[in-house]
C-alpha cells in the first residue's frame, strides 16, 4: 500500500495535567512506530475555547499531530487508544494526501498555464527584436 | 469579526431584491435606462485571487469569515467565492465543526 498522509487532533480535558499529555503523546508515538508510521509533525495548540460543549467543558487542550503510515490498520489502533483514554473528550483523524495530491495537481496547472502566457508575450515580442537585431 | 461579516455581506443580499422589485432587466425601459444606483459591485472569489488550492480546516482564522457567528456557511451569492473554492470550504467548515473549532449551530 502506498503512504498515506493523515492529519490527527485530540483534545483532552483542560484541567488534565502535562505529564498525562505527554504520556499519551509518548505511547502513540509508541504504537505509530510498531506499525511502521512516521509522526511528521507534533503541535500542542495549548487550551483554547472549543465552539461547544464537550463532555461539559467549554475548553480543551488541543494536540495536533501528523502522521504518515503506509497501514490503514494503524489509524484504527490508534483511534482505539484515544477513545480509551478517560482524558481525551474528542478526536479527529482526517486523510489528506489525496487533497495534497489534488492540490499539486492544480499548481502544476497553473505553472503550465503561466509558463505558456509569457512564451506567448515573448514568441511576440522576439521578432522586432530580432528585426532590430537583423538591422544592427 | 461577525459583524464585519454580516455589513459586508449585507449590500449584495439586498440588491437582488431591490431590482426583483422594477420589474428585472426585461422589464419596462430595460435594464439600461436610468436606475442606475442598483450598480452592484462584482465580487471575486478570494481564494482565486489568492491562488489557494487547498483550504486547511485546521486555520480556523481562515474560515470564520466564511461562517455567520451562529455556525451557518455563508452562501456562495455573499462572498463571491467560486464554485470549486465553496466546495472546498464546505468540506473544511465541516471538518473544523467536528473537533469543536467551528460551532455546528449556537443556540447561545
Amino acid at each position: 500500500m502506498e503512504e498515506r498522509l493523515y492529519d490527527l487532533i485530540f483534545i483532552c480535558r483542560p484541567t488534565t495535567p502535562e505529564e498525562e499529555i505527554t504520556k499519551i503523546i509518548a505511547t502513540l508515538e509508541h504504537a505509530c512506530a510498531e506499525k511502521g508510521g512516521k509522526v511528521e509533525k507534533l503541535e500542542k495548540w495549548g487550551t483554547r475555547k472549543m465552539a461547544y460543549r464537550v463532555a461539559k467543558h467549554r475548553e480543551g487542550y488541543y494536540v495536533y499531530l501528523q502522521i504518515k503510515s503506509t497501514q490503514g490498520e494503524l489509524i484504527r489502533e490508534l483511534e482505539r487508544r484515544l477513545a480509551v483514554s478517560d482524558v481525551v473528550i474528542k478526536y479527529l483523524t482526517v486523510r489528506l494526501d489525496e487533497e495534497l495530491k489534488r492540490q499539486q495537481k492544480f499548481q502544476r496547472k497553473r505553472e503550465r498555464k503561466a509558463a505558456r502566457r509569457p512564451r506567448k508575450a515573448a514568441g511576440g515580442a522576439t521578432p522586432p527584436a530580432e528585426q532590430a537585431a537583423a538591422q544592427g | 469579526m461577525a459583524e464585519e461579516q454580516r455589513s459586508q455581506g449585507g449590500p449584495p443580499s439586498g440588491a437582488p431584491r431591490r431590482e426583483g422589485g422594477h420589474g428585472g432587466p426585461g422589464g419596462p425601459g430595460g435594464p439600461r435606462k436610468g436606475k442606475r444606483q442598483f450598480f452592484r459591485k462584482k465580487k471575486v472569489c478570494r481564494f482565486c485571487v489568492d491562488r489557494v488550492d487547498f483550504i486547511d480546516f485546521k486555520k480556523v482564522e481562515m474560515l470564520q469569515p466564511f461562517v455567520q457567528d451562529r455556525g451557518k456557511i455563508l452562501p456562495r451569492r455573499m462572498t463571491g467565492t467560486c464554485s470549486r473554492h465553496q466546495r472546498w470550504l464546505g468540506e473544511a467548515i465541516k471538518r473544523a465543526r467536528n473537533i469543536a473549532l467551528l460551532p455546528f449551530a449556537t443556540g447561545m
